[in-house]
């Protein structure tokens, strides 16, 4: 049977795994964009590629690699 | 014995309404071929998952000489209870009495077995009474049912009555003190008039001149479940989307214990539903925790008879309204026993 211990107090439960450097950082500049570049996909393509934060393979980001990265991120 | 008519009424206050809906735990709480024990209603449960993923709720309870089936064996389809080998199904049928075969509680249905469904990754539980086994018609939270509409469970356990949990949701109020220093409720005026509103399935309780700045409306909404809806405006950095929601529900552990369900939900689709879930995984979901622990901080330290000897004001006409409406059922489901 699984023992149950009380309380269940779990900060984080949609993860499944703890975020890389990368994840981190790009999860913190989508916010700062959002803030200050607007919430259209092309404000956020445009302000991730100008503060220099690029896609995996090291190449600017385009909506289709965004849109791609994401849905592999937010699964 | 479970769930009986003859309990009292502040039993059933204390310790949760019955012949209704109630979450138990989250669905991942009980793998695939796995058990596990749980408190709710103030009663012993044993949640038991085939392999398949059928799931079934059984009272915790031999129906032999009353030892915790927990703490028995797992046979796939059915439990044997570790003390005397006795066989149990899923249904609450004794399959087999292994120390003497042929007995006549062989057959017999007589462990408590209550319906389940599960729904956006929580376990749901009908707990009737003896006299209403049958389970009430039950509707789904709809933003939880909803494909337009993206939640995300948050379950927490804490040492408070279920109905304070629940009171402090129909105490919007408390947004604009308990959570300033938050990400999402620093905003709007702290003084505020509200109303009651009613609806076809429970009633608004609504500031009557804010709206969408902060914590400014809750519903009440009994559905054969009972849950709130509210909705809390993000910040811009949270990206598209607008106001996230909240689908809140509790499930009556004890008298002094609930598990707290908080859905967040946003009506978002595509590249934005994807982002606004990387972001909540990365670093929205801790911040939602840091809120959420300060209503835990509060509730828990609140004094043992709290809701006696109050100076209430119209803030609070939410609140009163509920207890009304919990105490009138509890009364009456207390009374059904003596009709």
């Amino acid at each position: 049977m699984t023992t149950a211990p009380w309380p269940y107090l779990d900060t984080h439960q949609s993860r499944t795994h703890e975020p890389t450097p990368y994840e981190h950082k790009l999860a913190a500049t989508l916010e700062e964009v959002f803030t200050k570049d607007g919430h259209e996909l092309a404000d956020v393509i445009r302000g991730l590629n100008s503060r220099q934060v690029h896609a995996p393979d090291g190449a600017p980001w385009t909506e289709e690699s965004f849109r791609a990265e994401m849905h592999r991120l937010g699964a | 014995m479970t769930l009986s008519t003859t309990a009292t009424a502040e039993h059933i206050y204390a310790t949760g309404l019955r012949n209704q809906w109630h979450p138990v735990v989250p669905s991942d709480f009980v793998a695939p071929g796995a058990m596990r024990k749980v408190t709710a209603l103030g009663e012993q449960w044993l949640l038991f998952r085939r392999s398949d993923g059928a799931l079934s709720m059984l009272a915790d309870r031999c129906p032999h000489r009353g030892a915790p089936l927990s703490l028995g064996k797992h046979l796939g389809d059915r439990v044997a209870c570790w003390y005397h080998g006795v066989e149990v199904e899923t249904d609450g049928t004794v399959s087999s009495v292994p120390g003497l075969p042929g007995c006549n509680l062989e057959g017999k249905k007589l462990v408590t077995s209550l319906p389940v469904r599960e729904a956006a990754g929580a376990i749901l539980a009908y707990f009737g009474d003896e006299a209403h086994p049958e389970p009430a018609e039950l509707t789904l939270p709809d933003p939880l049912t909803d494909p337009e509409v993206e939640p995300i469970l948050c379950y927490a356990e804490w040492n408070v009555p279920w109905r304070y949990a629940m009171e402090n949701l129909l105490d919007p109020m408390h947004g604009a003190f308990l959570h300033h220093e938050s990400h999402t409720m620093y905003d709007g005026d702290t003084t505020a008039k509200f109303r009651i509103r009613e609806t076809h399935r429970g009633y608004f309780f609504e500031k009557t001149d804010q709206r969408g700045v902060n914590f400014d409306w809750v519903e009440l909404c009994r559905t054969g479940i009972d849950w709130v809806d509210l909705t809390i405006p993000y910040p811009p950095s949270a990206g598209p989307g607008g106001a996230f929601g909240i689908v809140g529900a509790a499930c009556p552990v004890d008298a002094e214990r609930t598990g707290v369900f908080f859905w967040r939900y946003r009506r978002v689709q595509g590249w934005q539903r994807d982002t606004w879930r990387f972001l909540y995984k990365t670093l929205i979901e801790k911040r939602h925790w840091e809120v959420l622990e300060q209503d835990r901080v509060m509730l828990e330290a609140m004094p043992a008879d709290a809701d006696q000897g109050e100076n209430l004001y119209q803030h609070d006409l939410g609140v009163v309204r509920l207890r009304r409406l919990y105490r009138a059922q509890a009364e009456s489901q207390s009374a059904a026993a003596d009709g």
